[in-house]
């Protein structure tokens, strides 16, 4: 039904439409013009009819007419009048003689008794009462002539119509009538004789009827006196009004006819023609048939044609649009498809040509699609592994499945010896396949010149082909007439062709070129992806070790989690922080390494944010932590951060514990040095400041005696400022490596009393000095050499108090010269003996706060001493403090040795680090 | 005037400066090299007041403090060459009662001296005497007692003069100047680090939960406030 509706889809019914729209306009001109033409001949008809009533109604008209006159004027004869019968006959037979259609002239009496009629005749009425007769009635009401009804005369026994005159006296009183019977008969001859002037073929008839529809006149005398029904159809009779008309109706008989009538004014009798229908329309009929005729064979050659049509063409058509919608899919075609396509495609027209043709295309598009086929395997291939090996020969697999070639191969540069060498075949012999080695500056060789012109280049005939003459040999052995060598697009690869073998002599085609071709294009690809793989697979490697060393040796700890916190990663120091095994880390989850990393956190962990908020923040998040690892203490710095990719987008997290040990103790150890210098420098400006107050005091008069010792003091002191404002920049020089030394020959006895003078000793100390007498005299810078024995002794004094026995030792022992400095306190604990050195150590950092100038004297005094070449230490005493340093015999290189005792110490600090968190 | 004075200094110029100078003005002066001769002294000798160095050798001021604190409320003067927040704070929590930053002048020396002693005397600032109790808290100032929910509560003088003043004033937010002016002496109007120390010390003392103090309000920038 839809098919039906949809119009513009349907061919055959577009050229239904077509063909309609020729043949219905004809077909509509053609009725029209039948249609009018009737109604012209019918009006012809019509009016010839009644041309011919009317003449015959005018030919009775006239012999009524001049019946009637002759009565009237009978009338006007006395003797008539008086009835007379001598001068009746002698009237009376002058009218018969003068009228031939008169056949009797008689006169009535006032009664209706017949009085005379002429010709008199043997069967004579005279006498006979005819009163009864209808013209007598109706000329008892007139004074008019009129004519009778159709009738028998008694009298003569013929059919009449009679024509009366009444007679009426002068003073009115009724005479009788007058009457002349006017022979029916002699209307009938007429029209006979009218009839007779048409064509008998035309079945014209001709009647007259009286007014009470009697025939008055018919060709065919039998009918005279009839009623017309007899002849004329009831309902064309009754539907007389006295008009002229004109109808066709069915006559008795059963014909149909057109009947005419034309009326006979004065006495209502009517003619009424008709003819046979059949031959009055006899032109129309005809048209009307010829008509049909035509209507009715473009019919038959319409359909003749549209069956034609449907058959021939448009079901083969409708047929072939699935077939080549299916052939278009690549879907199977059912095998009666197969069959009317086979038997079908044998037609010569064009229809034949289209199925041929969809035939060929059928085919061409399978083989496409088998070459896509492959190629898109070969394609599936390229990328389903990265060895080169694997792929080019599931790519040649492919070739030969499609090409139906049996001998090929790919064949690349081997850069290891700089030959071309095949890398890949099918169906050549190993001989042929080890053994082929082409050197690039062949220049004859196919392989060479493809490679070269970047373009397939082919020899088609190895015995023919001039440039393939030297190697027919090899050709003949293998067993191949033609090659082809297609080029590989290698950018990356070295070099690369696809040889093709054929064992006949061939020329291969564009189509087997272009193939050839993209099968060299993937096999290029191929290789490109491997080598590229090959080197970004070994960068990559490269990359992933160098980095991975680089973060194992990272002396900070890493964890990188997954979103949900999932160790993916942690490096060494994780887990020697964590002190877990870095095996087990990996799929552990960080919350539970933070907690255990934080549980060794000496300040208590509850100061912290709880390690899971940490990585829920989300965002950057610091926190530090110090802990204690194997005895060391450990400063760390957690850094929470995101991991994301190059959209940004987060896909994990990162921790890193900085270790910030070093920066701390950097920290610790500038802020102890500023606490030390500021509290060295207060205690003499603390006595300066209040002597000086205490002599300023008003309500306080010193004595001169006082007064001196204040000023000696705040004198004693102000030197002592100085001289530790020269210590300080001295261990500044020593610190930026530019301390000069300005080395002289010193008494050692000398150098020692000056030192111990400063030293404020207290009298209650005892001092003594022994020197060996080998060490006498030294070389050194002699002010520094002070310095270091005063700081020395002072520390003697501050430990050991002021009662404390105070000795110092020289001795001379292999190239230098040995200083001791011993007192009897409570000595140095002996844990602390390596560190009294170290910048701003103080013993017993804690309880006991720094002792005034502890630590920076021995601190300055290992600089001088280093500065000089020599070493200090802490040597065991079995009662109280001993403090030894050296000073070269020979000192020459002061300053370098300077830098060498400041580049060890940076590496004893930087080992100390490391130590110290392991 | 026969106050003795204990001086605790390495240093031995300086101690004998201020030993010279107490006793020219009439105070009793003993003195000691380190904390461990200071606390000899002082369980020998009667002391009136300390005047104690924090660096010294063997033991040092701030444990020499701590151990005097714990037998005695004399009043000790802290004199440190460091002048850090933190040892000052450290001194006053160990129960130092003043302290004095290197170098100082005879005149600083004795204004500190003079004005730790009236502290000191109990009767000296607390004028009148009679009961107060506000809440839980009772004091005695006749006697110098101090009941917190019932039970007896230790307080140094500069302590039970901060809280009296405070429980007189209930209800009323006290300025940290006129605080410092009437507890510790006028010379004192700028010290808030002494009121801060003392107020940590008294909540330590009185209130069950000294973080959320319920006499001793602080009301921020301003002062403090107590209420019972």
């Amino acid at each position: 039904m839809r098919r039906w509706l949809a119009f513009h889809r349907d061919l055959g019914l577009q050229l239904f439409a077509l063909y309609l729209l020729l043949i219905v306009p004809f077909l509509v001109t053609l009725w029209a013009f039948d249609g009018l033409i009737g109604v012209r001949i019918r009006r012809d008809v019509q009016a010839s009819n009644l041309a011919l009533a009317q003449s015959i109604s005018q030919e009775v008209n006239l012999a009524i007419a001049k019946a009637l006159n002759t009565v009237a004027g009978l009338s006007t004869y006395e003797g008539v009048i008086k009835a007379d019968e001598a001068a009746m006959g002698e009237i009376f037979n002058l009218v018969l003689a003068t009228s031939p259609e008169v056949n009797l002239v008689y006169r009535l009496g006032p009664n209706g008794i017949m009085l005379y009629h002429a010709p008199t005749g043997p069967g004579s009425t005279v006498g006979v009462d005819f009163s009864f007769r209808d013209y007598f009635q109706a000329a008892l009401l007139t004074d008019q002539p009129l004519v009778s009804l159709g009738r028998i005369s008694p009298t003569t026994n013929q059919a009449v119509a009679t024509a009366v005159m009444p007679l009426w006296s002068d003073d009115g009183v009724f005479l009788g009538l007058i009457g002349a019977n006017i022979r029916l008969e002699s209307l009938s001859q007429t029209l006979t004789a009218v009839i007779s002037e048409h064509q008998i073929e035309e079945g014209l008839q001709v009647v007259i009827l009286d007014a009470a529809n009697q025939i008055i006149a018919y060709p065919d005398p039998q009918y005279l006196l009839h009623p017309a029904q007899d002849i004329i159809p009831e309902g064309y009779l009754v539907n007389f009004n006295g008009e002229n008309d004109s109808q066709i109706a069915s006559a008795p008989q059963g014909e149909e006819r057109l009947y005419t009538r034309a009326s006979i004014p004065n006495i209502h009798w009517q003619v009424i023609v008709s003819r046979p229908t059949a031959a009055a329309f006899a032109t129309q009929i005809i048209l009307r048939r010829i008509v049909l005729v035509a209507a009715g064979t473009f019919i038959l050659i319409g359909l003749f044609f549209w069956g034609m049509l449907t058959v021939r063409v448009i079901h083969p058509i409708e047929r072939l649009v699935p077939i080549s919608e299916a052939i278009g899919l690549n879907q199977p075609i059912s095998p009666p498809d197969q069959r009317y396509l086979f038997t079908e495609s044998k037609r010569s027209d064009q229809i034949g040509n289209l199925i041929q043709s969809i035939i060929g295309m059928r085919d061409s598009i399978q083989e496409r699609i088998r070459e896509q086929a492959t190629l898109l395997e070969t394609s599936t291939a390229v990328v389903s592994s990265l060895d080169t090996e694997t792929v080019l020969n599931r790519i040649l697999e492919q070739m030969g499945r499609l090409l139906q070639i049996k001998m090929y191969a790919v064949i690349a540069l081997d850069e290891t010896n700089g030959s071309f060498r095949i890398r890949a075949s099918r169906g050549l012999s190993k001989q042929f396949t080890e053994q082929l080695s082409i050197q690039p500056s062949e220049p004859d060789s196919v392989t060479m010149r493809a490679l070269h012109v970047h373009e397939p280049v082919q020899v088609s005939d190895t015995e023919t082909d001039p440039s393939y003459a030297i190697r027919k040999h090899r050709a003949r052995l293998e067993g191949f007439r033609a090659v082809l060598a297609v080029p590989l697009n290698t950018k990356h690869a070295p070099p690369t062709a696809l040889l093709v073998f054929h064992p006949t002599p061939h020329i291969f085609t564009a189509n087997e070129i272009q193939l050839l071709t993209s099968f060299a294009n993937h096999a290029a690809m191929a290789i490109e992806h491997a080598v590229l793989f090959e080197r970004s697979d070994m960068r990559l490697r490269e990359q992933t070790q160098r980095l991975e060393a680089l973060v194992e040796s990272l002396h900070d700890g890493l964890i990188l989690t997954d979103l949900h916190g999932k160790i993916i990663y942690a490096n060494k120091r994780i887990g020697e922080l964590a002190e877990l095994d870095i095996k087990n880390l990996s799929g552990m989850h960080a919350d539970q390494i933070l907690a255990r990393i934080i549980e060794k956190a000496s300040d208590p962990p509850a100061r912290h944010k709880p390690p899971h908020n940490l990585l829920k923040t989300g965002g950057e998040s610091k926190m530090e932590i110090t802990c204690t690892l194997q005895n060391q203490t450990v400063h760390l710095r957690l850094e929470v951060f995101s991991v994301n990719d190059e959209q940004g987008t987060p896909i994990g997290h990162g921790i890193l514990f900085h270790d910030i040990t070093a920066d701390w103790e950097l920290d610790r150890v500038r802020s102890s040095l500023v606490s030390t210098v500021s509290h060295e420098l207060r205690t003499p400006l603390a006595a300066i400041k209040g002597y000086v107050s205490t002599m300023l005091a008003d309500d306080v008069e010193w004595d001169h005696a006082s007064q001196r010792e204040f000023l000696t003091i705040i004198s004693d002191e102000t030197d002592r400022l100085t001289s530790l404002v020269n210590n300080l920049l001295d261990l500044s020089r020593i610190e930026a490596g530019s301390l000069k030394l300005s080395m002289e020959k010193c008494n050692t006895e000398t150098v020692i009393r000056n030192a111990a003078k400063e030293a404020r000793l207290s009298p209650q100390n005892i001092f003594k000095v022994s020197i060996a007498p080998k060490a006498a005299a030294l070389y050194a810078d002699r002010l520094r050499l002070e310095s270091i024995l005063r700081n020395l002794i002072e520390n003697s004094v501050k430990y050991a108090g002021e009662t404390a026995t105070i000795k110092v030792e020289v001795e001379r022992s292999a190239g230098e010269i040995v200083f001791r400095v011993k007192d009897n306190g409570p000595g140095i604990p002996l844990k602390e003996k390596e560190h009294v050195f170290e910048r701003f150590y103080r013993v017993d950092e804690g309880l006991t706060r720094p002792t005034s100038g502890a630590g920076l004297g021995l601190t300055i005094c290992q600089g001088l001493v280093t500065a000089h070449g020599g070493r200090i230490w802490v040597e065991p005493q079995l009662e109280g403090a001993c403090i030894a340093f050296t000073i070269p015999v020979k000192s020459r290189t002061a300053t370098s040795a300077v830098r060498r005792t400041r580049s060890n110490e940076h590496q004893r600090s930087g080992r100390g680090r490391r130590k110290a968190p392991a | 005037m026969n106050i003795n004075v204990l001086v605790v200094d390495d240093e031995k110029p300086l101690r004998e400066f201020v030993r010279r100078n107490l006793e020219v003005r009439g105070y009793k002066v003993a003195c000691a090299a380190n904390g461990l001769e200071a606390l000899a002294i002082f369980q020998n000798e009667p002391v009136q007041l300390v005047i104690m160095d924090i660096m010294m050798p063997h033991m040092d001021g701030l444990e020499a403090t701590r151990r005097i604190r714990d037998e005695s409320h004399v009043p000790i003067i802290i004199l440190t060459a460091m002048g850090e927040e933190t040892d000052k704070v450290r001194a006053f929590d160990l129960g130092a009662d003043d302290y004095l930053t290197k170098p100082f002048g005879v005149g600083e020396l004795l204004g500190r001296i003079k004005a730790v002693l009236r502290r000191a005397d109990w009767a000296g600032t607390v004028s009148g005497g009679g009961r107060i109790v506000r809440g839980e808290v009772e004091v005695d100032i006749e006697k110098h007692q101090v009941r917190v929910r019932g039970e007896a509560v230790e307080l140094t003088p500069t302590e039970f003069n901060l809280l009296v003043y405070l429980m007189k004033n209930a209800g009323k937010t006290l300025h940290h100047r006129a605080i410092l002016q009437h507890v510790w002496g006028p010379e004192y109007s700028h010290e808030a680090e002494y009121l801060r120390v003392y107020m940590g010390r008294l909540r330590q003392k009185i209130e069950s939960n000294p973080l959320k103090p319920v006499y001793l309000h602080t009301e921020h920038g301003v002062g403090y406030r107590f209420e019972g």
